[in-house]
C-alpha cells in the first residue's frame, strides 16, 4: 500500500501548506494521488484518508473557504499540527518510559514517547527487564471523559449498576480516578441532584457529550476519599479485638495504635472498623483466631452470624 | 520490527522520523534504525516514499529529497515535517496516566522526575483536545485534568526494600501467612518482580520452600529480610498476573453469589459463572478447603454452597469452633 502512504504524506503537506483551506474538488485536481475519475470513488477515498488521519491526531479542520462563500475547505493549521516545545530531560524520558513499561501501556504510548524524545533531542535510555509491573488497565471512554472534562460539557450513559436495569444517566464529569484497581468517574448526576461516582466498567455502550462546552462551573475540588472509599479504613467508628498470635501482625495492621497483651498469649487491639460489611467479613474469615470484645452490638452481630453458619452443619 | 507496519503506523513513523533526521542530517543508518526500531530495508523504503512527496505541483523544488549515501542518512526540503504531530489526546492522556499511576508508588525513586514529567504533559493536554477549545476562567489558568490514580495498598511499604532485592537479585527471607492455609511459614524467596494488581501488591519469585514460582502478597508479609545471598538472575519465566491457579485434581466447589458477593466472580479464578437473575452461580476448584470456608463464612447471607456437602459441614466446623471463643469469652 505504498499508493496510499505516499497520498496521505501528500495530503498532510499540501493542507499544511495552503494560503486557504482546500475544496474536495481542488484536493482531487491538485494533490497526487487522487485524480480519479470517478467522482464517488474519490469521495469514499478522501473520507477515509481524513478519518484516518484524524485518528493518528492530524488537526485536519472543515472551514469555510472564505468570508463570503459558503463553500467548505479543509486545511491542517501548523500551529496545531506541530508538538509544541516540551524539552523534557534525560531522567524525565527515563522515568516516563519505566512508568510506561511498567503499566503495560507501551503499545498505546510508545510512539507518543518516541515523539517527545526527538522533541528533547535525547533518548530514553533502554530499561532492563521490568522489576516492577501494575496491571493497569487505560480507562475505558478516557478520550471522551477527559474532553468533556476539560471543556465542562456534562456526558450520557447508559449504567449498569449490578443486578439492576441499565438506565440512562446525565453527568457532569468532575474526575476520573482509579482505586483498587477499578476506574471511576466521579461527577454530578443530574438525575440524583448529587455528586456520584460511577464504575467505567459498569457503563454500557457509548459515552456521548450532551451538551454545550462550559455547561457547568468549574467543580469545587472532589474530594476523591468522599466519594470512592480509601483502601485504609478511615471512618471514626473502632472495634475492641483479641487476636491469636499467628495473625497478631495481621491485625496490627488495622489498629489504631500498638497492641496490648491479653491472656493466653493473644494481644489486644483496637481497629478501625470503616465499611461495616467488609469489617464483618474480615472478622469471619479470621475465624477462631480473632474475637470482638466490643462494642457489644458488634459482637452480637459476629455471634448471630457465626451460629446462623454453625446450624448450616449436620 | 517484527510483523510489517501498517500503512498509518508506517505514516506515524515516518512523521516522528524526519523531524528528527531534519536536526541530525548526515545520521547513520544504524542510529536511525536503531532509534526507530526498523530495519534498513524499511528505512529505505520510507526514504523512497518520501522522495515522491511534496508540494503540490510536485515540481524540481517542491519535493522532499530524501537518501542513503553510502551509510548516511539525509533528507532535505521538508521543512514543513520540522516538528513532530503533537500528541494526540490518547497519547498524552496514557502518558500522564502511567506517569501519575507510578509517581505514588513508594518503589519508585524515579517520582521527581516523573512528577515533572508529569507537568509538563498536563501542559500539552490542553493542546490535544481537539477543536473544542478548553474552557478556562483565566488565560493563565493551567489546563489541569482531575485524574486520580491511588495505588496505595497494604504492605506496600515493603517495596521499596523488595525492588532493591529484585534489581540485585537477592534472595530474601519472609514470614507469610498464607492464604489458603491460614497458617505462617518462614520462606526463602529468589525474587523476580514486583506487580500490583487489584488494589494489593505481590513479590512474584521462585519460593525454596514449595519449591515452584508463587506471588505473595505484601500484606501477609509479617518479616521481611534482604540476604546477601545473590542468585543468577539468568532467564525467568514471564508470570501471569498474580492469581489463584486452580489445578484438576482438586475439589469442585459450586457457589450461589448475590450481588453483594459477585465481586468473588471476578477476583477468583472460576471456571465458570451463569447469572439467574440476581444470583450468579459459580463454578470453581480449590485445594485448600478450609481456605474456601472461611471465604463463605465471611460472606454470611450473600452466598450460598450447593456443593460439595462437606463444604457446608467445613464452614459450620469453622463457625462451631470460633462460636466456642465467644462462649469462653461471654462466661462468668
Amino acid at each position: 500500500m505504498t499508493e496510499r502512504l505516499e497520498r496521505l504524506l501528500n495530503l498532510v503537506i499540501a493542507l499544511r501548506e495552503t494560503r486557504r483551506p482546500m475544496t474536495a474538488e481542488e484536493v482531487r485536481r491538485r494533490v497526487a494521488g487522487y485524480g480519479q475519475p470517478d467522482h464517488e470513488a474519490f469521495r469514499r477515498m478522501f473520507e477515509r484518508d481524513k478519518a484516518d488521519l484524524r485518528a493518528l491526531g492530524v488537526p485536519l479542520e472543515t472551514r469555510r473557504v472564505d468570508r463570503w462563500s459558503d463553500l467548505q475547505g479543509y486545511r491542517i493549521d501548523p500551529r496545531h499540527y506541530d508538538l509544541p516545545e516540551v524539552r523534557l530531560d534525560r531522567d524525565e524520558l527515563a522515568a516516563l518510559a519505566l512508568a510506561l513499561q511498567a503499566t503495560g501501556l507501551v503499545d498505546e504510548a510508545g510512539v507518543g514517547l518516541l515523539k517527545l524524545e526527538v522533541d528533547a533531542g535525547e533518548a530514553a535510555p533502554h530499561s532492563p527487564r521490568p522489576v516492577v509491573g501494575v496491571a493497569f488497565e487505560a480507562p475505558p471512554h478516557r478520550e471522551v471523559l477527559l474532553a468533556a472534562q476539560l471543556t465542562r460539557a456534562p456526558v450520557r450513559f447508559r449504567y449498569r449498576p449490578p443486578g439492576r436495569e441499565p438506565s440512562a444517566r446525565t453527568v457532569d464529569p468532575h474526575a476520573l480516578v482509579h482505586r483498587r484497581g477499578r476506574w471511576y468517574l466521579v461527577g454530578h448526576d443530574h438525575d440524583r441532584g448529587e455528586s456520584r461516582a460511577f464504575r467505567l466498567d459498569r457503563i454500557a455502550g457509548k459515552v456521548t457529550m450532551a451538551g454545550e462546552p462550559g455547561a457547568f462551573p468549574p467543580p469545587p475540588a472532589v474530594d476523591v476519599d468522599d466519594v470512592v472509599p480509601a483502601p485504609a479504613p478511615g471512618g471514626p467508628e473502632t472495634a475492641e479485638v483479641v487476636a491469636a498470635p499467628e495473625v497478631a501482625w495481621l491485625v496490627a495492621r488495622r489498629a489504631r495504635g500498638g497492641g496490648r497483651p491479653d491472656a493466653g498469649g493473644w494481644t489486644a487491639y483496637t481497629v478501625a472498623v470503616g465499611d461495616r460489611g467488609d469489617f464483618l467479613r474480615w472478622v469471619l474469615e479470621l475465624g477462631p483466631d480473632l474475637e470482638v470484645r466490643g462494642p457489644a452490638e458488634l459482637r452480637a452481630e459476629v455471634v448471630e452470624r457465626l451460629q446462623r453458619a454453625a446450624g448450616g452443619g449436620r | 520490527m517484527s510483523r510489517p507496519a501498517s500503512t498509518l503506523q508506517r505514516l506515524e513513523r515516518i512523521l516522528t522520523m524526519v523531524p528528527w533526521l531534519l536536526d541530525h542530517p548526515g545520521a547513520s543508518v544504524e542510529e536511525v534504525t536503531a532509534r526507530f526500531g526498523l530495519s534498513r530495508d524499511e528505512l529505505s523504503s520510507d526514504l523512497d516514499i518520501l522522495g515522491y512527496c511534496g508540494l503540490p505541483g510536485y515540481g524540481g523544488g517542491d519535493l522532499v529529497e530524501a537518501w542513503i549515501v553510502g551509510d548516511r542518512v539525509t533528507v532535505r526540503m521538508a521543512d514543513f515535517f520540522s516538528r513532530p504531530l503533537r500528541l494526540s489526546l490518547r497519547e498524552a492522556l496514557t502518558l500522564l496516566l502511567a506517569a501519575r499511576a507510578l509517581s505514588g508508588v513508594a518503589a519508585f525513586p524515579e517520582s521527581p522526575a516523573l512528577a515533572t514529567a508529569e507537568r509538563k504533559l498536563t501542559d500539552l493536554l490542553g493542546a490535544s483536545v481537539a477543536e473544542a477549545p478548553v474552557r478556562r476562567e483565566r488565560d493563565d489558568e493551567p489546563v489541569s485534568p482531575r485524574i486520580a490514580v491511588d495505588l496505595r495498598a497494604q504492605g506496600d511499604e515493603h517495596l521499596p526494600a523488595l525492588r532493591e532485592a529484585v534489581v540485585e537479585g537477592r534472595v530474601v527471607r519472609i514470614t507469610y501467612r498464607s492464604a489458603s492455609k491460614a497458617e505462617v511459614t518462614r520462606r526463602e524467596v529468589e525474587p523476580w518482580g514486583l506487580s500490583g494488581s487489584l488494589g494489593s501488591w505481590y513479590l512474584q519469585g521462585y519460593c525454596r520452600l514449595v519449591q515452584g514460582p508463587r506471588d505473595f502478597r505484601l500484606d501477609r508479609i509479617r518479616d521481611l529480610e534482604v540476604t546477601d545471598e545473590v542468585t543468577d538472575a539468568g532467564e525467568r519465566p514471564a508470570l501471569p498476573p498474580p492469581a489463584y491457579q486452580p489445578a484438576e485434581h482438586h475439589e469442585q466447589v459450586v457457589l450461589d453469589l448475590d450481588v453483594r458477593a459477585w465481586w468473588v466472580a471476578e477476583w477468583a479464578v472460576v471456571e465458570d459463572a451463569t447469572d439467574r437473575g440476581d444470583v450468579r452461580r459459580v463454578t470453581l476448584r480449590t485445594g485448600e478447603r478450609e481456605w474456601i470456608a472461611r471465604l463463605v463464612l465471611g460472606l454470611g447471607d450473600a452466598v450460598r454452597v450447593v456443593e460439595p456437602p462437606e463444604l457446608t459441614e467445613a464452614v459450620a466446623a469453622l463457625a462451631r469452633r470460633t462460636l466456642a471463643r465467644y462462649r469462653a469469652g461471654d462466661g462468668p
